[in-house]
């Protein structure tokens, strides 16, 4: 029986996923000694060549040349004595690559719940079982069938980990992998500072410690390798070079994906708000905005054509039984957008109330997660700023978004007679994967209505 | 044997020192202002003295749990003891030792030890390091009637004999192990020299509430241990005025015994009846030394008193050279 | 460098010491052997034979065989170590360490602390520790916790030949009492040692694998097991750290929490039974100062709550094994 090992694509630096079989320097069956070069495999940052570590011989190889493989993915079945085809391709059948052997056992199946939490079929759990209350209270609420589980507790006792072990779904392991050993060399540094240096082409001399008895530490190797980007170019006067801070650069890039993967629509059209804005201005109590006014008439519209007051998620879409409106919010940090939840059922002056705190908490930087994630819809304005009219960019996942301009007096047709009023412009972008152009008519149609009769907000 | 006058004044100032300091001590810690355990030696400074007149600052000694005599005996600074009693940060050893672990490595003396016998070894080894060193000198483990039935003692004498380390084993028979009497606790009672002439090592037997009987006993031994003869032992009979620690009630005491030991055994008075009997010094001398050392105590008393305490910032300080 | 065995390496330092230093002074049973007898001085040559040749070239002043007495030898290291010698004493097993506790622990440990820091104790006591060799129950114990938990020692124990040179050399030379742990089976492990003279400071791990799914933490014999194991692991895919600690006080703890925070699973390899040990130290560090980094709960390879058995079958089945190992990293990649 030969014994047979799998040669796969190495890991070379935490960053590299991929390898391209570039040449092999040996042929199936030939014999080669410890120390003879392999392959040459090419990643996006070195070629490298694998020698042997040990005499031997491949009984099959599998790479081809010019092909790009994962890390992890079988290259070549190594022999050591003789291999017969059939043992060869049991060996190749059998074999997972490291990343997919862990993902197989969860993936899609997991989507299902585990068979042990069908809620009428766990048994109920005899008193006399040695296990925690918390761990019995946890079976229970998960329908766990606890007399199939093994306590790690003293004596065999379940614990609360243990059945959380049983129940759980996690994600897939991705495993790194072995590491080449890092040059240990003069400097003082500590091991992982010694592999940091290694990965990101620090050199260790001449760097000063701050671990303890003057020790080169991680910290101080990374501090180096961040400032050891190239330092902008002195010579363009005039030109100040910002780097984006990470809330810049998730902006760009959700706005991006956006502009790209979603086929944007727009729906236009002009609102008379004299209406609104002598209702505004007769209103009893602290006033509120123009904004809070078209925040609710949106709410109400969402409800009315609930086909805008979506999610899309891939290939689903999720309608909403509430308006959850996101409300941009300028900072000097950039665009937030937190969500007014259940806007439908706030009156104008609550609306306003509660955009008060959200805009002032979002400027403090003071918005918990549950505050800006979400939301179905967005309402962004540009009034302010005399902004006319304008189209936004949806913000993925949802569905729409309504840009609004500052009013200006236009003329109209009121009735049969020409009336200059201030008018607002409003532009609906829409997803036309989920949207159609007659439910964002519609929509849009509703929110004109209920500004040209305020009365109704 | 004849001691010239500065040698007696000498004497007799170091012992009158120590009785100085350890009856202060006795009348303060009633206060309750010194913590933890303290034993005090009054009675026995003719032992201790007895012993180290003869010793230089590169001699070693090894004490016990009822150090603070050996100490002044070997020279430490009294003010500074009185302060590491007190649990001040410029005691000796900057509070971190107190009454049972006073040390001054720069004199020779190389510790009180809180744990008894575990000074004997400790004696042979640097009676082993004074043997590389040729230069004559010797170390000493005071041992009680107590530390004599220690395994530690027993592996103490066989290795310095074996050895030859320049070692003297020095048993301060005060017939009291802690609460119970030597007649009990040590099967050969009255008589621990014999168990170190058992080792293999040469004794000698003194009264060590007399300072001459002592000393000139010493004296002998030295010649010998310092001649190159090996380890030797001497066994010095003597009494404490006290209990074994401060706040003992002493119901192990007989009837009148307490009184007895202050009338028959206060090595201060036979000192002074001998010195005048036989026209050795002048008691005015005596007097003026009493007063001197008042003084001292007092001083002592009065600033350790008023000296600030470590500061917590010092608790883990000195554990390592480095770490 | 030469290949030498870490017995070797052992002999050429304290060699190297004396030499150097003439206050180095070395003590134990039997480190010379045959005094006494009709075979003479060095019959024996020492049982280990870690302090072979000392004898004929420093004499009786410095290499002391001294009687059965480990309160002695230990107590008279320390009474040395105050006097201004540097003393390395051996205890034959590191079992003793029960005849001489007081003189560890309360004395060596204590006296730097207790005088106010105004004297060093630079005393270093080797003990020979560990199973694999039948000698039962007293004769084959790791007694490192027990020492790590005491403030004042410092606690050592090389898995190379180079290793034992660099961190021997820095025992004798340092001023702190050195508690020297020398594994009975990695006495005839070889390896490169370089040559001339140099010090391995303590604290310092030394990381012998590298990958990046698992930590891996041991010391002493337990490195070179945890090596095989992760070999084999290797080959499948599955990256460790093996991290030799070298010194458990002082400890690197950098170095595992830095390890920990980049792999999330710890596993913990310690010869010695689990209550109150080093595995269980380590494993509260890396709860305590790396919670939110962990993605499986601490493993600790140990052996069972109970004395070394004294069967090949029975000391086998205590003495943690690569394949034990092995499982505990399965064990922790598959903790959800």
């Amino acid at each position: 029986m030969a014994k047979l090992t799998a040669f796969t694509m190495p890991k070379w630096g935490i960053e590299m996923s991929e390898g391209l079989v570039a040449e092999w320097m040996v042929s199936e069956g030939e014999d080669f000694a410890k120390g003879a070069t392999l392959t040459l495999i090419e990643t996006d940052k070195i070629t490298n060549e694998i020698e042997a570590e040990a005499p031997g011989r491949f009984a099959r190889i599998l790479g081809e040349v010019g092909v790009t493989y994962p890390v992890g993915a079988l290259l070549a079945v190594l022999a050591e004595g003789d291999a017969s085809a059939g043992e060869v391709d049991a060996f190749i059948a059998a074999f997972q690559p490291a990343d997919a052997s862990f993902a197989g056992t969860e993936g899609d199946t997991a989507s299902a719940p585990a068979a042990a939490a069908k809620p009428d079929a766990a048994p109920a759990i005899p008193d006399t079982l040695p296990i925690s209350p918390a761990a019995r209270a946890r079976a229970i609420e998960m329908a766990c069938d606890v007399s199939q589980l093994k306590g790690s507790g003293r004596g065999g006792r379940i614990t609360l980990q243990d059945v959380d072990q049983a129940t759980s779904l996690a994600a897939p392991l991705k495993l790194v992998g072995r590491l080449e050993l890092s040059p240990q060399g003069e400097a003082f540094a500590s091991p992982m500072a010694r592999r940091l240096a290694a990965q990101h082409g620090v050199d260790l001399a001449g760097l000063s410690g701050t671990g303890p008895h003057g020790r080169i530490s991680r910290a101080d190797v990374m501090s180096k390798a961040a400032t050891a980007r190239p330092a902008p170019t002195a010579g363009e006067a005039g030109v100040e070079r910002i780097v984006m801070t990470p809330m810049r650069k998730a902006i760009a890039r959700r706005l991006t994906e956006a502009k790209t993967t979603i086929p944007h629509f727009y729906v236009r059209r002009r609102v008379r708000a004299d209406r609104l804005l002598a209702f505004r201005a007769a209103a009893a109590g602290p006033r509120a905005s123009v904004n809070d006014y078209l925040l609710r008439a949106c709410a109400l519209a969402l409800i009315e054509v609930p086909q805008v007051n979506i999610q899309v998620h891939g290939t689903e879409i999720h309608r909403f039984a509430a308006a959850d409106i996101s409300v941009a919010v300028a900072t000097d940090k950039g665009l937030i957008t937190p969500v007014l939840r259940n806007a439908d059922a706030m009156s104008v002056g609550e609306i306003s109330v509660r955009m008060a705190e959200l805009a002032q908490r979002a400027r403090d930087g003071q918005l918990r997660p549950e505050q800006f994630e979400g939301g179905s819809f967005s309402l962004s304005n540009l009034g302010p700023y005399g902004v006319e009219q304008f189209d936004a960019i949806i913000n993925p996942p949802q569905g729409a978004i309504l840009a609004v301009g500052t009013a200006r007096p236009e003329p109209i047709d009121d009735d049969g007679a020409f009336r200059i009023v201030p008018v607002l412009h409003l532009a609906l972008s829409c997803d036309h994967r989920a949207i159609d152009g007659a439910d964002g008519g519609r929509f849009l149609s509703a929110v004109a209505a209920l500004i040209e009769q305020p009365e109704r907000l | 044997m004849q001691l010239s006058r500065d040698a007696l004044l000498h004497a007799y100032r170091r012992m009158a020192t120590i009785r100085a300091f350890e009856e202060r001590l006795h009348e303060e810690i009633k206060t309750g202002q010194i913590a933890g355990f303290t034993h005090l030696y009054c009675g026995q400074e003719a032992a201790a003295v007895g012993v180290c007149e003869h010793l230089a600052d590169d001699d070693y000694i090894v004490s016990t749990h009822r150090g603070h005599g050996h100490c002044i005996a070997k020279g430490c600074d009294v003010k500074g003891m009185m302060k590491e009693i007190y649990g001040r940060r410029d005691g000796i050893c900057k509070g971190k030792a107190g009454s049972m672990h006073i040390a001054d490595i720069s004199i020779g003396m190389l510790g009180a030890n809180g744990i008894v016998g575990a000074g004997a070894p400790q004696a042979v080894g640097a009676a082993m390091a004074a043997k590389l060193d040729g230069k004559g000198k010797v170390s000493i483990a005071f041992s009680g009637d107590g530390a004599c039935n220690q395994g530690t003692t027993f592996e103490a004498m066989n290795m310095a004999v074996v050895t030859k380390a320049p070692c003297i084993f020095v048993f301060e028979n005060n017939h009291y192990s802690e609460h119970t009497g030597v007649e009990y606790a040590v099967g050969t009672a009255r008589d621990i020299a014999s168990r170190a002439e058992a080792f293999g090592m040469k004794v000698w037997r003194a009264n060590g509430s007399d300072f001459f009987d002592t000393y000139e006993a010493m004296a002998d031994l030295l010649a010998y241990v310092r001649g190159g003869g090996g380890p030797a032992a001497i066994e010095l009979d003597t009494e404490r005025f006290y209990g074994h620690f401060e706040g003992d009630p002493q119901r192990y005491r007989g009837p009148g015994e307490l009184e007895r030991i202050r009338e028959q055994r206060d090595c201060l008075k036979s000192f002074r009846a001998r010195v005048s009997a036989e026209g050795l010094l002048d008691l005015a001398d005596l007097d003026a030394i009493d007063a001197e050392v008042a003084q001292l105590i007092e001083e002592a008393t009065t600033e350790a008193q008023a000296a600030p305490a470590p500061d917590p910032s010092e608790v883990a300080d000195d554990v390592y050279v480095s770490y | 460098m030469t290949v030498m065995s870490i017995r070797d390496a052992i002999n050429h330092t304290l060699h190297a010491e004396m030499e150097r230093d003439p206050n180095v002074v070395v003590l134990g049973e039997d480190i010379v052997g045959g005094n006494g007898t009709a075979g003479g001085p060095e019959a024996i040559g020492g049982i280990w034979g870690a302090t072979g040749g000392l004898y004929a070239k420093f004499g009786p002043d410095r290499v002391i065989d001294t009687p059965i007495s480990e309160s002695a030898i230990v107590g008279a290291a320390a009474g040395l170590a105050l006097a201004g010698k540097r003393p390395v004493a051996e205890l034959m097993f590191a079992d003793f360490i029960g005849v001489s506790l007081d003189q560890l622990w309360n004395q060596m440990a204590k006296f730097r602390y207790m005088f106010g820091g105004k004297t060093t104790c630079p005393a270093v006591v080797r003990m020979i520790y560990g199973a694999g060799m039948n000698a039962a129950a007293q004769h084959s114990q790791s007694v490192y916790a027990l020492l790590t938990a005491m403030p004042g020692l410092k606690v050592v124990m090389p898995a190379s030949p180079a290793d034992a040179k660099g961190l021997l050399t820095e025992a004798i030379r340092g001023d702190d009492p050195v508690m020297f742990f020398e594994h009975k089976a990695l006495f005839t492990m070889k390896g490169e040692v370089p040559d001339g003279d140099y010090r391995i400071p303590f604290g310092q791990a030394r990381l012998t694998r590298e990958g990046g799914d698992v930590t891996i933490v041991t010391c002493g014999r337990m490195v070179s097991f945890s090596e095989k194991a992760a070999d084999n692991l290797a080959a499948e895919g599955i990256g460790c750290d093996v991290i030799d600690l070298r010194t458990t006080s002082p400890m690197d703890e950098e170095a595992i929490l830095d390890s920990v925070e980049a792999t999330g699973r710890i596993v913990i390899v310690d010869e010695s039974p689990p209550r109150c040990s080093l595995a269980a130290d380590i494993a509260a560090l890396a709860a305590n100062k790396a919670f939110t980094a962990l993605k499986a709960p601490p493993q600790m390879v140990t052996g069972p709550h109970s004395p070394i058995p004294f069967a090949r079958e029975l000391e086998k089945a205590w003495v943690p094994s690569p394949a034990g190992i092995e499982d505990a990293v399965r064990r922790t990649l598959a903790f959800r």
